[in-house]
């Protein structure tokens, strides 16, 4: 059966080079995995990135593939823990043998699946943000969203130097991305002379910040930075306003994606700026325009920047994998020689932790609408 | 102890044993996590099983021993090895000390308050970021070595979790076929009548959920050596229902019935993945028919089978009466 | 001063959907004895039958929430059939499991039909407020709270005042009791769980607007509803409500002066502490009716 199968093979091989067609059918496309939480509280976020990596797929194949070789993602649904996201990534090593796995965009799916990761030998991307991810320094891990730190240190940088906050506030979401956010940004601010006057938590499934919003208030904050996710963040802002907050609010990312915008009305974001993974509207360029109306086209949704963080990391490993083939440790190696490739989001280059992402946007709503208008980039390393 | 146990004994360390030759990373995984859920579910069996506490906080137990396992060996650098029993004991003096005054409290009132307990230990694993890292967790747990060798794969470290499972499991049977397992009995089916009896009726109730939170202590070292992760999001509430759900299609009051029941909610809702998006759905409804058409658990129906072709009158094998109805 | 009168309305209005959804659980618990673990999952379909009347079918509200209702009644009927009826004699524990279950299950189809995407319910009042010394309220929330006070007395009516709510008190203090006296006790046991779907319906509608629609709300509201429930008092409507605004004023003014770290922890903590002292909470059912 083996030595039949050998032959096949051979034969195929010898057929496909003598004929000078690309080798198609060479064993098949090339497998690759993707861990995505489609169910439960995360799915929001997860959708996004479960369609944008079907349409990375379509494109790929589309383009010719990989040297003429399809390619074929295989998801399984990590849901809101992190056993079940690492029986989803043993599950795919183990029964698909792909070349490539992408991670959830949570830092503690990430952290859980990350001994796992180095077991296979496989490289993989994923986009959850806490430090201690990148900090546990695995060579096979290779983040494609800006680091949360980084985040943080962007509202700071903004907060500081645009809306000179000398007594600022931090209200933040109690999980891995708001606890970690705070955290240093409170110790960046701190650095820069003018410590924050409160920081106030809330949980996950709060729907009430007023009491931590007053707070800040009678602490005299100018600025309040928010680490929020999707949902809250949108709840956060309309309070805000419904309590008369009259102070400039700094949000992060999660709080200007689609599925949060579109809970908003255009007073809720009055006087509030957001500092974002990525500017993804169509105002940014011909291949961001392309990639938001196909997007919109297809799914009937607008893209984030999460969708686009993993669009784009799927054609940055196409594009490894055109050069340096599916070699798992050859893959890798080119991966982490990339730099300044151009996708649609960033350029990416990836430093010795394996962060891909150093630079943000500052965006803000044009008044009384709800379309976002580039205030600034922001470089930092 | 009796030949059936001992035979039931021998039966997880084979048939554990020689699934652990065959089956693939993926499966073993699984069944290290079912070994783990087992040997938690057994706990839990003395507190509702024996004794009929309904507890909804058992994973809250597995959840500071497992803690403690992180902390002592991330913090202070300790061996595993002597961090596992100061988790144990510590985990254990806990149970004690929680249990003595929430056991005056019964049926839902009990489940509720114990729900109350494991929500507030979420809440403090979350925001003592000193201790417990918050949310982020605790990576870095070594791993757990024997006589120099490292239990780093999964088919090793099935095998130190089926031994340990197997000795659970000894020690659970040893103590249900004890005066103190019949005293616990006693409890659940007649407060009452065992006080006149002249059991002690608060110290069987403290001592089964003692001995349920040394078990999910055992559960949480092993996982904390296993996943060698610990984040607050693994020890919630939501562990400590699928615990008591195991028990229950399983077979409550029966050793192999938590065994079992650890068994088939680990592998079910990971088979059901074919299902795609909608496999929560298929497993709820599952879950639903199960206990409909098994009232008894798995076990249960086991018992029911095997009852009818013997003759009548074999009162051994008896299905003990639920307990956990108003009482 | 202002901030205080502020953050107690706040509560307040927090506390009446807590209440609310507190009340679908205790109405359950007093007529059919059963602890409804997916009395969060009956809140959520509630805000969602909104959503799929008001968003998707385009409805004006009145109409919307008639529709609603209407759905989360034959909701109700069916739970009472496919879920109560096959576990009724089971014991507390198959009950709760059961419950858990049959909520994974509703999360799961809610995900399936409606999306991850959260809804904005609009409300009749949008974007009205009224000012009450220096604090700021959407008349939205004051109707809640409004809207919940009159649905509590109507309640009381029907439980002390009509033919059915006597019988089903009946029945719930002794089922074949009731049945020799030729009530007609599957009837009756119906009717409450459709009266808790629609309760739930209420509460799922009021709630829409002050927050959104996810299909993942319901088991943070559950947790709420039960520590409304306990410190309440197990069975007891007054309680229920009594209960629910505590857990809301604690939650903010908790938040506000004590830690909002660790805010939960005061409602969960007063529920055990309660349970420990006070098993019946505040207005309970008669000690010897617990366990």
């Amino acid at each position: 059966m083996k030595l039949t199968k050998r032959d096949i093979l051979k034969f195929t091989v010898a057929v496909s080079v003598l004929t000078a067609v690309p080798a198609i059918a060479q064993n098949g496309p090339i497998v690759i995995g993707a861990t995505v939480p489609t169910t439960g509280p995360l799915s929001l976020t997860g959708k996004q990135y479960f369609n944008s990596l079907k349409m990375a797929e379509e494109d790929i194949n589309r383009a010719g593939g990989i040297n003429g070789r399809q390619i074929k993602i295989v998801f399984e649904d990590t849901q809101a823990s992190n056993s079940t996201a690492v029986n989803a990534f043993v599950k795919l090593v183990q029964e698909e043998k792909p070349a490539f796995v992408f991670l959830s965009s949570y830092s503690t799916q990430n952290i859980a699946v990350a001994p796992e990761v180095k077991k296979s030998g496989i490289p993989v991307m994923y986009a959850g943000g806490a430090d201690a991810v990148s900090d546990a320094g695995n060579e096979w891990m290779f983040r494609i969203r800006p680091a949360d730190s980084l985040a943080a240190a962007g509202m700071v940088q903004f907060a500081k130097g645009n809306l000179k906050a000398t007594k600022p506030g931090i209200l933040y979401i109690q999980n891995d991305f708001g606890q970690g956010g705070a955290q240093v940004a409170a110790k960046q601010f701190e650095a820069a002379g003018s410590p924050v006057v409160g920081m106030e938590a809330y949980g996950q499934n709060d729907k009430d910040f007023s009491a931590q919003m007053l707070s800040l208030r009678q602490k005299g904050a100018d600025t309040i930075l928010a680490f929020v996710y999707p949902q809250d963040g949108a709840m956060l802002l309309r309070q805000a306003k419904m309590l008369g907050l009259k102070m400039p609010i700094v949000a992060s990312s999660a709080a200007f994606v689609p599925a949060a915008l579109q809970l908003l009305s255009p007073s809720d974001l009055d006087n509030v700026s957001g500092v974002v993974d990525a500017f993804v509207d169509t105002s940014a360029g011909e291949r961001m325009k392309d990639f938001i109306d196909r997007y919109k086209e297809k799914f009937s949704m607008e893209a984030d920047p999460y969708g686009l963080a993993y669009y784009d990391g799927a054609m940055l490993m196409a594009e490894g994998m055109r050069k340096a083939g599916t070699d798992p440790k050859a893959l890798r190696d080119w991966l982490a020689t990339v730099k300044d490739w151009p996708g649609i989001g960033h350029a990416y280059t990836f430093d010795a932790k394996g962060n891909g992402v150093s630079d943000l946007a500052v965006v803000r709503a044009k008044p009384g609408t709800k379309s976002l208008e580039l205030v600034q980039p922001i470089k930092l390393n | 102890m009796s030949i059936r146990t001992l035979l039931g004994l021998v039966a997880i360390l084979v048939i554990g044993g020689a699934l652990s030759l065959v089956l693939s990373d993926y499966s073993l995984r699984l069944m290290n996590l079912a070994v783990v859920s087992a040997v938690a579910v057994i706990g839990l069996n003395f507190a509702f099983g024996y004794s009929g506490l309904i507890s909804l906080g058992h994973s809250a137990f597995a959840g500071l021993s497992a803690y403690c396992v992180a902390i002592l060996t991330t913090k202070l650098g300790l061996s595993p090895w002597v961090a596992m029993p100061v988790a144990i004991i510590a985990t254990a003096l806990s149970a004690a000390l929680i249990g003595y005054p929430l056991l005056r409290l019964k049926g839902h009132y009990l489940a509720l308050a114990t729900l109350g307990f494991n929500v507030s230990f979420t809440i403090v694993a979350i925001n003592w970021l000193d201790l417990t890292g918050g949310t982020n967790g605790i990576a870095g747990i070594p791993h757990l070595s024997v006589a120099g060798y490292e239990l780093s794969d999964e088919r090793s470290f099935l095998w130190f979790a089926l031994i340990s499972l197997t000795l659970v499991a000894a020690a659970a049977a040893a103590i249900h076929r004890s005066r103190h397992g019949r005293a616990m009995i006693a409890v659940r089916d007649d407060e009452i009548a065992a006080a006149m009896a002249g059991i002690d009726v608060t110290g069987v109730k403290v001592a089964a959920f003692t001995l349920a939170g040394t078990c999910a202590a055992i559960a949480g070292c092993l996982f904390a050596t296993h996943i060698r992760f610990v984040a607050p999001e693994d020890f919630n509430y939501a562990h400590s229902i699928t615990y008591l759900a195991m028990l229950i299609v399983g077979g409550e009051g029966s050793i192999a019935g938590a065994i079992i029941g650890a068994v088939v909610l680990t592998f079910l809702p990971e088979w059901l993945r074919v299902l795609g998006d909608a496999y929560l759905l298929f497993f709820g409804l599952m879950m639903l028919v199960i206990l409909v058409i098994l009232p008894t658990g798995i076990v249960g129906l086991v018992r029911r089978i095997s009852l009818k072709r013997r003759s009548p009158g074999d009162e051994t094998t008896n299905v003990p009466a639920r307990a956990g109805a108003h009482s | 001063m202002a901030d205080f009168i502020q953050l107690s309305i706040n509560g307040l209005a927090l506390g009446s959907v807590y209440a609310l959804a507190a009340i679908g659980f205790v109405i359950v618990y007093s007529a059919t004895g059963v602890v409804n673990f997916a009395s969060g999952q009956f809140v959520m379909l509630g805000t969602f039958a909104g959503v799929a009347m008001l968003i998707n079918g385009g409805l004006p509200w009145p109409v919307g929430y008639v529709g609603a209702l209407a759905a989360m009644a034959l909701f109700g009927a069916l739970f009472f059939l496919v879920v109560y009826l096959p576990l009724r004699s089971s014991p507390v524990v198959t009950i709760i499991i059961g419950t858990v279950a049959v909520g994974i299950a509703l999360q799961n189809a809610a995900q399936l039909t409606f999306g991850s995407w959260p809804f904005r319910l609009q409300s009749p009042f949008e974007g009205m407020t009224i000012e009450i010394a220096g604090a700021v309220i959407t008349v939205h929330a004051v109707a809640v709270v409004v809207g919940t006070g009159i649905l509590i007395g109507l309640l009381w009516l029907l439980l002390h005042r009509t033919t059915i709510g006597i019988g089903m008190r009946a029945v719930a203090q002794d089922v074949k009791a009731a049945r020799l006296m030729g009530l007609r006790v599957n009837g009756l046991l119906a009717f409450s769980w459709v009266l808790a779907a629609l309760l739930a319906g209420i509460a799922g509608l009021m709630l829409g607007p002050m927050w959104f629609a996810d299909v993942n709300m319901g088991d943070p509201i559950a947790l709420k509803a039960f520590a409304a429930t306990i410190i309440g008092g197990f069975g007891s409507l007054p309680g229920a409500i009594a209960g629910g605004l505590f857990v809301g004023l604690t939650e903010v003014l908790g938040a506000s002066y004590l830690s909002s770290a660790y805010k939960d922890l005061i409602a969960f903590g007063a529920m055990i502490a309660f349970l420990l002292v006070r098993p019946q909470g505040i207005f309970g059912e008669r000690i010897q009716d617990r366990g």
